[in-house]
């Protein structure tokens, strides 16, 4: 499974949505998450992971695909993609 | 101004006697225990022996991830809440401003705050999830409740140990009485078997063994034998309403909320003092504007210890005067167990059992009453009455907390 689609997979499941109508580029709020939803969301999606995401880069989320690129970018200097 | 009266509209009941305000009744009829022996999951290492547990699927009432963000004690406030709503058949969307929650609770999110303890304390995990704030506090039930529901007046959130849900019931009157809400969802909860807070208890050396016949019949309040209180878990809710827009609606009436004593013994954090008691129930009875004949039921606090039966009993024959023979008490504890901030609201909801049904719950497993606890007694097994116009529970409290309930039938 790739990033996204695990991103989703948790997303789904976090928020009882349907996976498959995520829209990656759908502005969080709109997909009904809430910025403390989130907050614990990305609480999960780094131990999925097993990377860190900092505060300052937190800020810059806006939509699942920017998550996506903040882990592939973090999972890449971590040296794990 | 004529005086704004409170109707009970809706009960709902999350206990170790059955989930909802029925089934609650029907084992209250019965006799039926809930206390059992603990496993050892949630017992551990700290010596409690026997509790009055919930078999609870979060997710037989939330979506998994919902039921993974709310803490045990929120989950029981919620389902009972929606049980008393759904019951009173209130349309709390038509005047969200007029309806408020006033919520008790003793410890709040106990099972959040162990588990943080825990990861921090014993695994050296300083990583936390994000919500442990949120569902630890100790407003988050009541809040819950509020945001479930869309009930946007006033709120509060009361922790007066084993008084806090009977104060919010108290209170939630006050507050329809004055005219600030016409209606008010009140009730409380408590979850907190969990092995850190058993541990704390069994330190105060308050709490029973399990009995070594029986488990179920551990707790056994006003008997020569008692040896403490059984904790329990659980929630009850109430939804009240000003009399003349219960009725407007048509809503089905149980009872009316009609007395509400408030005291502090300031005497000592755990030690009942029985004078605060009697003010207690004395300020109950001036409220309602009823002599103590009126009331045919007493719903004891009777948590089994040995010194605060004894208190009660005698706080009660001082309360009453030469009434006090007459009035039958009972402690229903020794089936449901002690849900400290949730006693109160469950216990109000025992002492409802008189007036809509015509049944006195007992004091289960009375065999042998105890010369100081002298009070008309429902021992062993519930008895049968003409429905009385109106019963009494009663709640005190560590810290010196009595709150004393008076409701009456329609």
């Amino acid at each position: 499974m790739d990033t996204l689609a695990r991103i989703k997979d948790l997303a789904s499941k976090e928020f009882s949505l349907d996976a498959a109508a995520l829209d990656p580029a759908a502005p969080l709020d709109k997909l009904g998450i809430d910025s403390l939803s989130f907050i614990e969301f990305m609480f999960k999606v780094e131990e999925e992971f097993g990377v860190s995401v900092s505060d300052e880069d937190l800020k810059g989320i806006r939509t699942l695909a920017d998550l996506e690129r903040h882990i592939a970018t973090a999972l890449t200097s971590a040296g794990k993609a | 101004m004529p005086e704004r009266r409170v109707a009970l509209t809706g009960a709902g009941v999350v206990s170790p006697l059955g989930l909802s305000f029925p089934t609650f009744h029907d084992a209250l009829c019965e006799a039926r225990p809930g206390i059992r022996r603990l496993p050892p999951d949630i017992a551990q290492g700290s010596g409690v022996q026997v509790g009055a547990t919930i078999d609870w699927q979060g997710s037989a009432h939330f979506k998994e991830a919902e039921a993974a963000n709310l803490d045990r004690a929120a989950q029981f406030a919620l389902v009972a809440s929606a049980q008393a709503i759904a019951a009173s058949g209130i349309e709390t969307a038509a005047h969200p401003e007029r309806c408020g929650v006033y919520w008790g609770t003793g410890l709040g999110g106990a099972n959040t705050l162990e588990t943080a303890y825990k990861q921090v304390y014993g695994a050296a995990e300083w990583r936390l999830r994000p919500l442990t704030v949120v569902m630890g506090m100790s407003n988050a039930a009541g809040s819950n409740v509020a945001v479930r529901h869309g009930l946007r007046g006033p709120f509060a959130n009361f922790a007066t140990a084993c008084s806090s849900s009977a104060m919010a019931l108290g209170e939630a009157m006050h507050v329809i009485r004055s005219g600030r809400a016409d209606a008010m969802v009140a009730g409380g909860s408590e979850a907190l078997l969990v092995p850190g807070t058993l541990a704390a208890w069994q330190a105060l050396r308050t709490l029973a063994g399990a009995d070594p016949a029986d488990p179920a019949a551990s707790c056994k309040p006003f008997d020569k034998r008692r040896a403490g209180l059984v904790l329990g878990e659980g929630a009850a809710a109430f939804v009240l309403e000003e009399e003349s827009r219960a009725r407007a609606r048509g809503a089905p009436i149980l009872a009316f909320l009609t007395g509400y004593g408030n005291s502090c013994d300031a005497v000592h954090m755990s030690r009942p003092d029985r004078d605060g008691q009697v003010r207690a129930m004395r300020s109950a009875l001036e409220d309602a504007a009823l002599a103590p004949d009126a009331i045919g039921y007493i719903n004891a606090h009777g948590t089994a210890t040995s010194v605060g039966d004894v208190v009660e009993s005698e706080a009660i024959n001082a309360a009453f005067g030469a009434a006090a023979a007459a009035v039958p008490v009972s402690s229903t504890k020794s089936l449901h167990g002690h849900l400290l901030g949730g006693a109160g609201a469950l216990e109000f909801g025992a002492a409802l059992l008189p007036l809509l049904h015509g049944v006195l719950p007992p004091t289960a497993f009375l065999d042998q009453p105890d010369p100081a606890c002298k009070l008309r007694h429902v021992p062993k097994d519930a008895q049968r009455v003409a429905p009385p116009r109106a019963v009494m529970s009663n709640s005190f409290a560590f810290g010196g907390s009595n709150v004393v309930l008076i409701a009456e039938r329609v």
